[in-house]
């Protein structure tokens, strides 16, 4: 409020518009009140919950009455570290971490031909990008189930072509679920390569061979250091929201290879463990957060040194 | 080189967009496939379709869908339009702190927030159901709908309200008459972008929704998990030309016309935090 631009400073000095100044304050009072109904509907139905399960995360079950007690234990957090759960926490860092490399590698090469690409044809290939990321998440993730099921597609594809014998095994897997991962991020991790692969002026790269330079050394020393605000974004894109995926391994996962996300909600839909569940929830946001915030300043240099 | 590494990487692009459409076509394609068992092309029907559509819970949940995309899109629409005027008018600080809390809702992970929820409600003695879904909802959709809304706003120029202004309307009647004529684009694909949202959600539907509501994304992802059948595949086709169908229209619109959505339309549901 202090910063109210909008407002002149009061005094009798602009005489022209004198009606219209006591009218603009109790306006511009009242304009906040324009501010009001999302900062409400974020305090009650984001912050209160955050809030609340910050409280119950540092609270006890009681055994016998099935009571939540509030308290200061830290005991839930500890109770991360039993490798019944710690366990599913790693393999979604893993996961994920292994996801986001495979959508860099996979979509580079894609993101420079689009980029690379004139006109139309460069209109062509993004819609054609973007148009499965607009269909329906849980069913292009169902998708990736029908395809990699034991006698799907995939495998008889695979067969046909002669790449493998006998029986092969994706679904209900870790690797059936790092293939749905990578499939729906893809196009994440593709448009802001795309862009900062676009903004490359072709004439760096040029001169850079002309200057005798091979393939792989323009690549290594002229497009990549380039390119690094696109790839740090793209991996936030395709690694923050993986780490945290639900949908995923509960379709692809088939309850046996459960992620971060599945071991929290089953704290608190099946096993009725609040305070374990909100302590396991509240840890998934403050990693998130820290790989956020690292991965933000590094994208603020990069952008600078770009610039 | 340049003639050698684009075509390798043009192939290669060729067939990640293959991959890319592969288990969408699949499930078009499964969805009018007379083989039962989901194994090999058995010739065109539409019997699934017929066998999920005449099911009175299939109905049910599409019309619960319904209600919930419609009750969310309209208080986030209200919320949005609200934040949008009030930013263009705010000081730095106070945009910023109101940007935080923006981002902050599409960036959390939504298990932690909808379980959150889950257990606010229960304290709250709220009963889990369409109204539970839907204030989840505007949680995440609202915050879309606002980005989407205070790009637009920013983008326009404030000379015709000025001008509405000064040949003497008041301030609702330039909002009525300047400004929302203005922003109608923005609002209508921030709508068509809120109601796809909605649609597709798992997380909040299915935790909030509790034994009173399902919609159908829910009920979607409990037929894959009991066994899939054809009927899946359809309601899948279904659901997905929903979303596209949205999305698409979206597209053209802020083709057409200034919308401060083009962002949001290449990085969808799932964009985080840029």
């Amino acid at each position: 409020m202090a910063a109210d631009l909008g407002s002149p400073p009061a005094g009798p000095s602009l005489p022209a518009v004198s009606g219209a100044r006591p009218r603009s304050r109790t306006v511009g009072l009242g304009r906040h009140l324009l501010a009001l109904p999302g900062v409400g509907w974020t305090v009650l139905f984001f912050l209160a919950p955050l809030g609340l399960l910050i409280v119950y995360s540092f609270g006890s079950v009681n055994l016998l009455t099935f009571k939540v007690e509030f308290g200061w234990t830290l005991s839930n957090y500890s109770g991360i570290f039993q490798k019944l759960y710690l366990e599913p926490v790693l393999r979604s860092f893993a996961l994920s971490a292994g996801a986001t490399v495979a959508c860099l590698l996979i979509g580079f090469p894609v993101a420079f031909t689009i980029a690379r690409a004139k006109g139309r044809r460069q209109a062509l290939l993004l819609l054609a990008v973007m148009i499965p990321f607009w269909t329906s998440f849980v069913v292009r993730t169902y998708g990736i189930y029908d395809v990699i099921a034991d006698n799907g597609p995939l495998y008889h594809l695979l067969h046909s072509l002669g790449l493998v014998h006998g029986y092969i095994h994706l679904l209900f897997t870790p690797i059936g679920v790092g293939i749905g991962i990578v499939y729906t991020y893809l196009p994440l991790m593709i448009l802001p390569l795309f862009v900062a692969l676009e903004r490359i002026d072709p004439a760096l790269m040029e001169a850079a061979s002309d200057l005798g330079a091979k393939p792989w050394r323009v690549l290594r020393r002229v497009i990549l250091p380039l390119a690094v605000p696109g790839i740090i974004a793209g991996c936030i894109l395709v690694a923050i929201p993986a780490t945290g995926e639900y949908v995923i391994p509960q379709i692809l996962g088939g309850g046996t290879t459960l992620m971060f996300g599945n071991v929290v909600s089953d704290q608190f839909l099946n096993l009725g463990n609040y305070p374990f569940g909100a302590a396991l929830a509240v840890s998934l946001t403050v990693v998130l957060m820290v790989v956020l915030m690292f991965l933000r300043s590094r994208s603020y240099k990069a952008e600078a040194a770009v610039a | 080189m340049r003639l050698r590494r684009p075509r390798a990487a043009s192939v290669f692009t060729g067939l990640v967009l293959v991959c890319l459409y592969a288990p969408i076509i699949t499930v078009i394609v499964f969805s009018v496939d007379k083989d039962p068992n989901l194994i090999s092309w058995k010739g065109f029907t539409t019997h699934w379709y017929a066998q999920a559509f005449s099911d009175p819970q299939v109905r049910r949940d599409l019309l619960t869908s319904l209600e919930v995309a419609a009750l969310s899109t309209v208080i986030s629409l209200a919320i949005a339009i609200c934040a949008g005027l009030w930013s263009r008018q705010a000081g730095a600080r106070a945009r910023r702190f109101f940007d935080g809390l923006t981002y902050s809702r599409i960036v959390l992970p939504e298990v932690v927030f909808a379980l959150g929820l889950l257990v606010l409600f229960n304290k709250l003695h709220i009963a889990y159901g369409v109204g539970a879904i839907v204030l989840g909802h505007v949680v995440f959709n609202s915050a879309y709908a606002t980005i989407i809304i205070q790009a637009r706003l920013a983008s326009l120029s404030p000379s015709l309200e000025e001008a509405a202004a000064d040949l003497g309307a008041n301030r609702w009647r330039v909002f009525k008459r300047v400004t929302f004529p203005l922003l109608l684009p923005a609002v209508l694909v921030a709508a068509l972008l809120t109601i796809s949202f909605s649609f597709d959600d798992v997380i909040v539907s299915q935790f909030l929704g509790g034994d009173n509501a399902e919609p159908v994304s829910v009920l979607l992802l409990g037929m894959i998990h009991l066994h899939v059948t054809p009927e899946v595949n359809a309601i899948g086709t279904a659901l997905m030309l929903i979303t596209l169908v949205t999305f698409a229209t979206a597209g053209v619109i802020t083709l057409l016309r200034p919308t401060g959505a083009g962002q949001m339309l290449g990085m969808g549901r799932r964009a985080a935090s840029e």
